[in-house]
């Protein structure tokens, strides 16, 4: 008796808390719903939007897909980045028009030179002009 | 629809293409550490970007190429500028950089938070993408 008396007495407590869980449950995946929701706003927003006044809009998707197609050789950019600033400084000292002056190969010299200051960043054309200038103004570079 | 479906097929190629790069110029760096070509081990890494420096095809939230230092030897300014400058001389990659959906070079050192910054579109040769 005693039981079914507890029973009875306990089972509004019961469900005020089922209650009160369900509204807390309910508000809080209705929020997390509100933020889902202004996210894929976003998302939207960002696909569908024009970038018309940015630069490049011009361009078509074909050339674009060309230059993704481009195969970079990383080994010749790493060279680069590692070893073209000690050639050029190496080359440039030992080609300058300047330790060619009143003879014959000083035109050689200045066009030497002027391709290592224009490819001053390209180690395979430095290594390039290196072997001309060993071939053709005779430079030693032991 | 078909168009749409395209789209996102294209979508996935670049992201493809996009990791690929990253991962070439990775192992391409882990290499010439390796056998004592570089002095200091690079990495490649996609970052936010700059918003200053968006195009037409910039990749949201991932329009940030950056270089960083990794070990080795500490990069002083001068060398975080040539390194930047070569990959801007390479006229193929900073093409195919902007058409992945780059908008901004970043080389950093190993040591603090301060590197350079280039804005791509500004050393793109139009010319070279339409031919």
């Amino acid at each position: 008796m005693n039981y079914i008396l507890l029973q009875i007495n306990s089972d509004p407590i019961g469900i005020k808390h089922f209650e009160q869980r369900t509204i807390i449950e309910s508000s809080f995946w209705f929020l997390f719903s509100i933020i889902e929701f202004f996210i894929i706003l976003l998302i939207l927003f960002k696909l569908f939007k024009k970038n018309q006044n940015l630069e490049f809009s011009l361009l078509d998707k074909d050339s674009l897909r060309k230059s993704q197609g481009t195969n970079i050789d990383m080994n010749n950019l790493m060279a680069n980045i590692n070893n073209s600033s000690d050639l050029y400084k190496k080359l440039s000292r030992v080609c300058h028009p300047d330790r060619f002056v009143n003879s014959p190969m000083e035109k050689i010299a200045e066009e030497i030179f002027q391709e290592i200051s224009r490819n001053k960043r390209n180690y395979e054309k430095l290594g390039m002009l290196k072997t001309r200038a060993i071939n053709e103004l005779n430079i030693n570079f032991e | 629809m078909w168009y749409k479906i395209i789209e996102i097929i294209d979508w996935f190629g670049e992201m493809t293409e996009r990791h690929k790069l990253i991962r070439d110029f990775n192992s391409a760096a882990k290499n010439s550490f390796i056998n004592g070509h570089a002095a200091t081990l690079l990495e490649a890494k996609i970052t936010w970007g700059e918003s200053d420096y968006r195009h037409t095809f910039s990749k949201f939230l991932g329009g940030g190429f950056r270089i960083k230092a990794l070990s080795g030897k500490s990069m002083p300014k001068s060398e975080l500028i040539e390194v930047g400058k070569i990959v801007l001389d390479n006229e193929a990659l900073v093409r195919k950089l902007i058409s992945l959906g780059w908008d901004t070079l970043e080389v950093h050192d190993s040591r603090g938070v301060n590197g350079c910054k280039w804005a791509l579109k500004e050393y793109a040769n139009i010319r070279g993408f339409l031919n």
